[in-house]
């Protein structure tokens, strides 16, 4: 495992950037918070690389969970680059799958969720939390 | 100069229902920790936490327009401010208001582009928002404002509302109004 500290990805949150945790081994990510940095294609570019070079390395599964809540536009844009990763793997044939949990006073995280998987085939959960 | 008397103003924020109010050269952090007190605010109000994103994502999109619009033009930082009001509506609802100023042209654009989304139906909006969500980057409209100005039309109870106001030169103010 000596390539391992490239593999591992851990960014703390702050006020307008979600925290980012990723498991090489286990083939989980999780990203949590809210997300409004001004340039969001920078913050996510960490985050895509990532994905890219798991995907490529493997066959194992990819499990993204998410408890995302506000996302400017910038950043919902950055998440459909994302996506667009996930469901290009899911037509090769990769076991990648979404979880999406959100509160449920909250209905719009709901939607957020929602208008993105109607543009994916790959599974896609949205989930209320403590239901 | 005299003194300004802060109690008249004081008086119009009470009788306009003024939340929170900006006028000035604005940074990243200075609209995270407003955005802050905007959110904490309409807690205090009772407000649906979905109904308290809204108002906050249209304030974070309109003021982030701002900034982009400033660094995109290369404005020196006494130019790059930016006005922004939330008010409480008399109907119950919020209204974000923001301007800045813009070269006359991009002015005469935005209006132009808010005009159009202002016709358009929540299905057409969404229908706006997919296809700018489609677009490359470096096609995002004339000042970035693209997708944000969709997000904000679609975040809306209302037509967006927006003028131009005449400075005497070369640059007009901008001002755009949501209601929530």
């Amino acid at each position: 495992m000596g390539n391992r500290p490239m593999n591992e990805l851990n960014i703390e949150a702050t006020q307008s950037t979600p925290s980012v945790s990723a498991d090489w081994d286990s083939g989980v990510m999780h990203i949590a918070g809210d997300s409004f940095p001004e340039n969001s294609f920078e913050f996510f570019a960490g985050v895509i690389d990532w994905i890219e070079r798991y995907l490529a390395s493997s066959g194992r599964p990819l499990h993204l969970d998410l408890r995302l809540m506000y996302m400017n536009t910038s950043s919902v844009k950055a998440m459909m680059d994302i996506f667009d990763l996930l469901e290009d793997a899911h037509r090769d044939g990769r076991a990648v799958e979404v979880i999406w949990h959100h509160d449920p006073a909250n209905e719009r995280v709901a939607d957020l969720a929602g208008e993105f998987r109607e543009d994916c085939t790959f599974p896609f959960g949205i989930e209320k939390d403590g239901v | 100069m005299n003194a300004i008397d802060l109690f008249e103003l004081r008086g119009q924020f009470s009788r306009r229902n003024i939340l929170l109010c900006f006028n000035g050269p604005i940074s990243h952090g200075l609209i995270e920790e407003l955005g802050n007190a905007l959110r904490n605010y309409l807690t205090a109000e009772q407000l649906q936490p979905s109904a308290v994103m809204d108002v906050f994502g249209v304030y974070i999109e309109l003021t982030q327009n701002i900034r982009h619009y400033c660094r995109v033009r290369g404005y020196e930082d006494s130019d790059a401010a930016a006005t922004v009001v939330v008010a409480r509506d008399d109907d119950g609802g919020y209204a974000v208001q923001a301007g800045n100023m813009v070269e006359r042209g991009d002015g005469e654009a935005l209006l132009a582009r808010i005009e159009q989304l202002a016709a358009k139906d929540k299905a057409e909006l969404k229908t706006a928002y997919k296809e700018q969500l489609r677009r490359p980057r470096d096609e995002d409209a004339i000042s970035g404002a693209g997708l944000g100005l969709i997000d904000v039309a679609r975040k809306s109870s209302r037509p967006l509302a927006a003028t131009l106001s005449d400075l005497g030169g070369e640059r007009v103010f901008f001002s755009v109004r949501a209601v929530i």
